[in-house]
């Protein structure tokens, strides 16, 4: 129990010290700090791409997904692959955009393609709420890693204040910088990690990956199909389209930034080429899940199998590597976070003038966001638990916008788009928090997002003709929007 | 729209089907795995050879319109 206790803080020291490294001293202004100046090339992009897919739920969750609902976690496997062939045919044109305008963030892109500062605004608001419960999971994710293996829940509640503590700490220092130099090691150690304990955990349980299946197939063949239940074909599409369309229209603000950094379209284009190999990793969590079938009893805390298998299968220190494994995938993605967070709030929410204020505005959200986080995660860890139902349902009502942003001539102004946005937020968080059962299986985001497209669609003619009657009557007042 | 456009819709149709398709999601293994995950995973790497092949066509395709385009001036 020490030396992976004495691990585990030895390696969120590592994490630490690695996000310093990231820069000699620290980024002089918003630019330089959110998205490194807009000069990271191929390898710097991979990671930092990388950092995004693989978080703690893909480490924890994924395994503890196959154990639950055997291959109804592969809906996971599909949605960034596809999601990143739409990105490849929109690379170019997002970049080009971004480098000739000044992007840093989503609110930034629909403010100025929509000529629009409420939307701008009304974006980054919805951002920071949707995606700061996704910041508190990885927080409360380290210090259940923590307290799986040590069994301590003060040495969880540790973990989660130093953690936290260095992650602000090199976020303000290095800015992307950091999340790129902390998204090396983190891949590297949890891909070795995944493919040790690959091997290792099926060939104790059941003599090998094939051996193991073949078990499977004749004591719990339900676990290979998806079929009638809460996990049916409809929840499997519907949630892994949502997904799809929120990685390939970069719903999530978080993911602007790295984006925005690419040296040029060509690296981001190569990237999202190759990237869909990388994901054949999300199988590693998965068929370690499938382990667990065989060995825990059903109902056991799906969250920990990954770390429990561990134990009983690798020695202490071996044990130590994938808690500093599983701790990178918690804290890495937690800095990118952050950053989207802070320079949404910064750029689209405060709006000050000067670039200093702008800078300083930012880098006070960066404490404040993470020690919000760090407070719920401690004394009240299921309060924004319900928000997080919303990351994505609720972050995906944006593609319309986004969608349509990119066209050189907007069919539709910011009205039509900003009613739809209300429309598909007020569906999705009924269908998420009063009527749960209205929409059966079908994923709440796509219920919504059907909502805002019928909305904009009948928004948008009506703003044309209003403002056809509004040109051909000039001495009419005309109405002030935002 | 080019056909080209349309190469990778081929892998990310085969993977977006994969529930629906009863040779697929059924019990029995391929490869000693299940069979959704063979697919998932044959499908997955297949999207890269769709996006080089796209990215071929429209360079090719790119470089000839630039060619005629540079005829047309002179």
């Amino acid at each position: 129990m020490t030396t992976i206790l004495i691990m585990t803080f030895t390696g969120i020291a590592l994490i630490g010290v690695l996000g310093f490294a990231g820069r000699r001293k620290p980024a002089a202004d918003l630019s330089e700090w959110a998205v490194g100046g807009r000069n990271f090339g191929a390898l710097s992009m991979w990671f930092l791409q990388a950092g995004e897919v693989f978080t703690t739920f893909t480490f924890l969750g994924m395994a503890g997904l196959a154990f639950s609902g055997g291959v109804a976690a592969l809906y996971a496997l599909p949605y960034v692959p596809i999601g990143y062939m739409v990105l490849f045919f929109l690379a170019k044109r997002l970049w080009s955009l971004g480098k000739e305008r000044g992007y840093l963030t989503q609110g930034d892109y629909l403010e100025d393609r929509y000529d629009s500062k409420l939307l701008g605004t009304v974006a980054a608001v919805l951002g920071v709420v949707f995606v700061l419960p996704y910041l508190q999971l990885q927080i409360t994710g380290l210090g259940l890693i923590v307290q799986l293996v040590t069994g301590n829940s003060s040495s969880g509640t540790l973990s989660m204040i130093i953690g936290s503590a260095l992650v602000v700490a090199f976020v303000l220092w290095a800015g992307l910088h950091g999340v790129a130099m902390t998204s090396y090691f983190k891949d590297v150690v949890m891909l070795v990690v995944l493919a040790v304990l690959l091997v290792a955990v099926p060939a104790h349980f059941a003599g090998g990956v094939s051996a193991m299946f073949h078990r499977i197939d004749k004591l719990h063949p339900e676990m290979l199909t998806i079929h009638a239940g809460p996990a049916d074909q409809v929840w499997f599409t519907t949630s892994m389209l949502v997904s799809a369309i929120g990685v390939g229209l970069m719903c999530l603000p978080h993911a602007w930034p790295a984006v925005m950094s690419a040296r040029d379209p060509k690296v981001l284009r190569r990237n999202y080429t190759w990237m869909p190999l990388y994901e054949l990793c999300l199988l590693m969590p998965i068929i370690v899940g499938f382990a667990a079938v065989l060995v825990l009893k059903p109902g056991s805390s799906a969250n920990g199998i990954l770390l429990t298998l561990s134990k009983q299968v690798l020695p202490a220190w071996a044990t130590g590597l994938v808690v500093i494994a599983a701790i990178a995938t918690a804290m890495v993605p937690a800095a990118g976070i952050l950053i989207g967070i802070s320079s949404l709030v910064a750029r689209n929410i405060a709006r000050v003038k000067g670039e200093r204020t702008q800078f300083w505005i930012n880098h006070g959200t960066v404490v404040a966001a993470c020690g919000l986080s760090l407070l719920l995660a401690i004394f009240r860890p299921d309060l924004l638990a319900n928000l997080l139902l919303l990351t994505y349902s609720g972050t995906v009502q944006l593609a319309p916008a986004i969608a349509l942003g990119f066209l050189a001539r907007r069919p539709v102004g910011k009205v039509p788009v900003l009613t739809g946005l209300f429309v598909g937020e007020l569906v999705v968080i009924w269908l998420t928090f009063w009527d749960k059962g209205l929409a059966g299986n079908v994923n709440v985001g796509l219920v919504g997002l059907a909502a805002n497209l019928v909305v904009l669609t009948l928004a948008a003619p009506a703003e044309r003709l209003l403002a056809r009657n509004t040109t051909s009557e000039p001495d009419k007042p005309v109405a002030v929007t935002a | 729209m080019r056909p080209y456009h349309l190469i990778p819709a081929v892998p990310a149709l085969a993977l977006a089907l994969m529930p629906f398709l009863p040779f697929v999601n059924t019990d029995g293994l391929w490869f000693g795995l299940p069979r959704m995950l063979v697919w998932g995973a044959a499908w997955c790497v297949l999207c890269t050879p769709a996006l080089l092949l796209t990215e071929r066509l429209m360079t090719t395709g790119t470089a000839g319109t630039t060619t005629t385009a540079e005829g047309a001036d002179q």
